[in-house]
């Protein structure tokens, strides 16, 4: 069968068999992930699912923080609003760099069932429970989600700074820098600046949908994923609470925490200061 | 502390809470006029592509040029049709699918974007469409286009629905509406409008209670007007309205002159009612003309607005007959209390149009 005939064929099926799914994975994308020091690097945001992401433009109301901590300080990224790529930068070049977007809330309500097969996908089965328990299983789920994304674009030299907390609500911290070492990746997660356990975390390749790695984060918050390939991994997490409902419309609130970088040969091997 | 400031902010700033990710998908949807559609989708090519692949099972491209991504996407049309969704009054219309535009710029500050174009036909009679397309995973905004209205911006959020929108008013109407519009407009023109028309059908009818004569008189009537009303409106004949108009108003005084004076079908009567009717046709081909006829539909909209016509002379003469006529033609006094002075008014009545119309030249 040919390729057209096979994604006309599986297009059939997918319509009847895929639930759309409206809550979307969201991450950074850089025009470069290892850029000469100097160059000027495009920061695309993309949102979508399985790291198959449509480009999102530059929203300046949605933007909580959007900046770049590198060479020591931290610079918000320039750009335009309603733009895409959403901003741009000069990169450094001479140790990684972190590159941090944090949304505001945004609302979204969904009809229950949709709701239910979004917090099963993201591995909230808890929150399933408890709407379950709570017996509200059969009402629209409404949640406000806030985006908290970053992003390493490697520089000459690996750096600390990668695995300290950047003070996101959400957030997926590496215990060592992804970006020069090859095979295992060890992180933690962090929730409102204490470890998160029991979370669901997920690692995908791009372009090998055939990569796609799981794990629960541990008491501490760590998970490791031995990452098989070299190439761009984007590591991803989704974290639910209950809302102070009578503030707010919503009953819950998500924050989806990911992290793309690109992940060396097995040559990169672990421990050295220097890669170049 | 913190989710109580978060819920404060949310509460406090309702448009950062409501923001939504806005993709660089946009959709421009076009009703014509000749029953067709047409919809043009921006988005991003690259991502267009891994969605259709992995749908198939097949691996994500990666660093295709533009014409092997041009290929690639055009391979992948017929799937790509199978997303996009436009329904008529809920039945799905069958599109063409085509690549109509790709751009990779090298500038890396500038998006990568691929124009889709997509087009089908609308289903007569068709009222309300919409448009869903479930390849966005982001909110994206639907142009909703139609001649004579101002374009319609709906912002969707990924396969969500847009609309329905009404086509009442976009879509040209179907023959059977033509005719309905235009039957209904011939109707209006005589009753209530054309106060002059009727006064010349009820002097027909008020010549006598017999029906042979008031069907003489009415078929003479009908077969003039008709003949003068298509001629006209076909550019073969033609008189100005100033000329038109003034004789209408005669006629109407003529019919009703006779009846004072006689109570019998003259054999000129059907001759002069002939003649009269020619110049009524013209009058209504005036009004016709008016409306700006359709040009498609330009026989059935002048058979159906004379059919109106028609059909308001013989309700104007059921209803003479069913509220006079029935109860009282057997009365001696019929002709001297009804005839005679509904005739002097009716006659009267032209008299002064004549003058009016006359002097209005």
């Amino acid at each position: 069968m040919s390729v057209a005939r096979r994604i006309a064929a599986a297009a059939v099926a997918a319509l009847a068999a895929t639930p759309a799914l409206h809550a979307h994975d969201f991450w950074i994308v850089p025009s470069r992930f290892h850029p000469d020091p100097g160059t000027t690097v495009a920061i695309g945001l993309r949102t979508g699912q399985n790291f198959i992401g449509d480009a999102v433009r530059r929203s300046d109301i949605a933007i909580e923080r959007f900046f770049v901590r590198q060479a020591g300080r931290d610079e918000p990224i320039a750009g335009i609003d309603g733009a895409d790529p959403a901003g741009w930068l000069r990169a450094d070049g001479d140790a990684t760099a972190i590159l941090v977007y944090r949304s505001r809330p945004s609302f979204i309500e969904m009809p229950p069932a949709k709701f239910e097969d979004y917090l099963r996908l993201e591995g909230l089965e808890r929150i399933v429970d408890i709407r379950h328990q709570r017996g509200t299983s059969g009402s629209p789920g409404r949640e406000y989600f806030s985006r908290c994304a970053k992003a390493l674009l490697a520089g000459r030299r690996e750096s600390e700074a990668v695995t300290r907390p950047v003070g996101l609500d959400f957030e997926i911290v590496p215990d060592a820098d992804p970006t020069a070492r090859a095979g295992l990746f060890h992180g933690r997660l962090f929730y409102d600046g204490e470890p998160l356990a029991g979370a669901l975390v997920m690692a995908m390749l791009d372009g090998d949908p055939s990569a796609r790695l799981s794990a629960r984060s541990d008491s501490r918050g760590g998970f490791a994923f031995a990452l098989p390939r070299p190439g761009v991994w984007l590591i991803e997490s989704v974290h639910m609470v209950r809302t102070w409902w009578w503030f707010s419309r919503a009953d819950w609130e998500s924050f989806w925490a990911s992290l793309t970088f690109e992940a060396p040969g097995r040559g990169a091997a672990g421990g050295t200061a220097s890669r170049r | 502390m913190k989710r109580l400031m978060i819920a404060l902010t949310c509460l406090l700033a309702p448009a950062a809470a409501t923001a939504h990710e806005i993709g660089t998908t946009e959709v421009r949807l076009t009703i014509h006029g000749d029953r067709t559609w047409s919809a043009s989708i921006t988005t991003g090519p690259l991502s267009l592509l891994n969605k259709l692949e992995a749908e198939a099972g097949l691996p994500p491209s990666r660093n295709l040029d533009q014409d092997a991504l041009r290929q690639a996407l055009d391979h992948a049309r017929n799937a790509l049709a199978q997303h996009i969704d436009v329904r008529f009054d809920g039945a799905r219309s069958a599109e063409a699918v085509s690549i109509a535009s790709l751009d990779l710029p090298a500038d890396i500050t500038r998006p990568s974007l691929v124009v889709i174009s997509a087009t089908g036909t609308v289903p007569s009679a068709a009222t309300a469409v919409t448009w869903q397309y479930n390849l966005a995973y982001s909110t994206y905004a639907v142009v909703f286009l139609a001649a004579g209205r101002p374009p319609r911006t709906i912002w969707i959020e990924g396969d969500d629905t847009a609309g329905p929108l009404p086509l009442a008013g976009v879509m040209p109407p179907t023959h059977l509406g033509i005719v309905r519009q235009y039957l209904a407009l011939g109707f209006l023109h005589i009753v209530p409008a054309g106060l002059d028309h009727v006064l010349f059908v009820l002097g027909i009818f008020l010549l006598t209670t017999s029906l042979r004569p008031i069907l003489i008189q009415v078929t003479a009537f009908t077969l003039a007007h008709s003949l003068t009303l298509g001629l006209t409106m076909y550019g073969l004949v033609s008189l100005p309205p100033r000329v038109v108009e003034p004789l209408i108003a005669a006629s109407i005084a003529y019919v009703a002159i006779e009846n004072v004076v006689t109570a019998r079908l003259t054999p000129w009567r059907p001759v002069v009612v002939f003649a009269f009717g020619l110049l009524h046709g013209m009058g209504f081909a005036g009004v016709l003309k008016d409306l700006q006829l359709p040009r498609g539909e330009f026989l059935p909209a002048l058979v159906s607005f004379n059919a109106g016509i028609e059909l308001a002379q013989l309700s104007v003469i059921g209803v003479a007959f069913l509220t006079v006529a029935l109860w009282y033609r057997d009365k001696s006094w019929y002709r001297a209390r009804v005839v005679v002075p509904a005739s002097l008014l009716i006659a009267l009545t032209g008299l002064v149009w004549t003058v009016q119309r006359t002097a209005a030249r």
